[in-house]
């Protein structure tokens, strides 16, 4: 019963999708560009888009600007940072939430003999793992100039310990030392950076004396016109380097965090599960 | 007559309307190995989709994720119970 109803939408949405595409599709649906431009309500350059656009790198007038040649990054970490860091806290909920599941794991023993899948493969692992994880940490790394960021970076990093899982057999990660604990470790650091560099500003303007707030990034002008000035900001260039100010530092910490928290998910699946059945009351 | 900017958005329409085949199929399929394959196929898709809508950075997250990292783990938990559907 169930299963004709969702195959009679999916036949309705192929045939409305269908004389979508034969009859209307060109002349009614295609995205408008001058949705994007600014409008004279409210005494015009004011919407959304447009502002957004506009001063995401805009370097004479530092009050509004992030620094940042990509909008999304900037949007993401900056104007709407808020909502990344609590979107972020989501993430790590549901890694604890695997963590409390794959509680009460004390020891895996090494079975004897070979593990995972034949040489052939183990040897394009050995090359591709180390070019995914290049790639990744690119995308990272790059994530305030070029399409990507921390969580892009993380998750694309997070394929390489996948196919080392199910190509090498978790026996190898424990032989070569990588558990649970350090992922953990490495995860938790990452959440710390990201909460430190949340506040950093505000430690800043504590400090010297002056007033600050909390997830800024450059120096802003508030007050109805503008009168008043709060010059704490973190530098937006490291020797000549474009690092956006908070943003580097963002990307890099959320690309360990995310990439440490995956790994520790594909570790408990792949954990055998007679270990689960011994440890478990231990 | 035909201009650039219409086969884009005609190859657009094609690439949603043959997720949604691939869709049917996932959910149509008893094996459910078979099934995560049609799934892989619809985020492939969706991928495409996405760079063609102009938004690189949501393809960059959506490739590991969706083709890479969510059929791996439906494939593990599948090893772990039976390969086949069960009404």
């Amino acid at each position: 019963m169930n299963r004709d109803v969702i195959g009679l939408i999916v036949l309705l949405a192929l045939i409305i999708g269908f004389s979508l595409l034969l009859s209307i599709a060109g002349k009614y649906y295609i995205p408008n560009p001058e949705s994007r431009k600014p409008t004279e309500i409210f005494g015009g350059n004011n919407q959304l888009a447009y502002l957004y656009l506009k001063y995401t790198y805009y370097p004479n007038d530092t009050s509004r600007t992030v620094l940042s040649p990509e909008a999304v990054t900037a949007i993401v970490w900056d104007f709407r940072g808020l909502d990344t860091l609590f979107e972020t806290t989501v993430f790590y909920l549901a890694i604890i939430g695997a963590l409390a599941l794959g509680r009460g794991l004390i020891k895996i023993e090494k079975p004897v003999g070979e593990h995972g899948l034949s040489i052939i493969v183990k040897t394009v692992t050995r090359l591709t793992s180390v070019l995914i994880v290049t790639v990744a940490a690119s995308i990272a790394l790059h994530g305030h100039l070029t399409p990507g960021g921390g969580f892009q970076g993380g998750s694309a990093a997070a394929v390489a310990p996948l196919l080392i899982l199910i190509i090498f057999s978790i026996y190898y990660f424990l032989e070569k030392g990588i558990s649970k604990t350090l992922m953990l470790i490495i995860r938790s650091i990452g959440l710390i950076v990201i909460g430190l560099v949340a506040i950093s500003c505000f430690i800043i303007g504590v400090i010297q004396g002056s007033e600050a707030f909390v997830f800024q990034n450059q120096r802003k002008i508030v007050g109805v016109y503008g009168e008043h000035s709060i010059e704490v900001s973190l530098p937006s260039h490291i020797a000549g380097e474009l690092i956006s100010g908070t943003l580097w530092f963002f990307n890099i910490a959320e690309f360990f965090a995310v990439m440490a928290g995956f790994t520790i998910v594909f570790m408990l699946l792949f954990v055998p599960e007679k270990a689960f059945r011994e440890g478990g009351g231990k | 007559m035909i201009n650039l900017e219409l086969l884009l958005y005609a190859f657009m329409a094609l690439l949603s309307i043959s997720s949604v085949i691939a869709v049917y199929l996932a959910i149509f399929e008893k094996k459910l190995v078979r099934a995560v394959v049609f799934s892989a196929i619809q985020s492939t898709l969706y991928a495409i989709l996405y760079y063609l809508l102009m938004a690189p950075d949501i393809a960059l997250v959506y490739i590991p994720v969706s083709v890479g990292l969510y059929p791996a783990v439906i494939l593990i938990l599948i090893r772990k119970t039976e390969g086949e559907e069960k009404v």
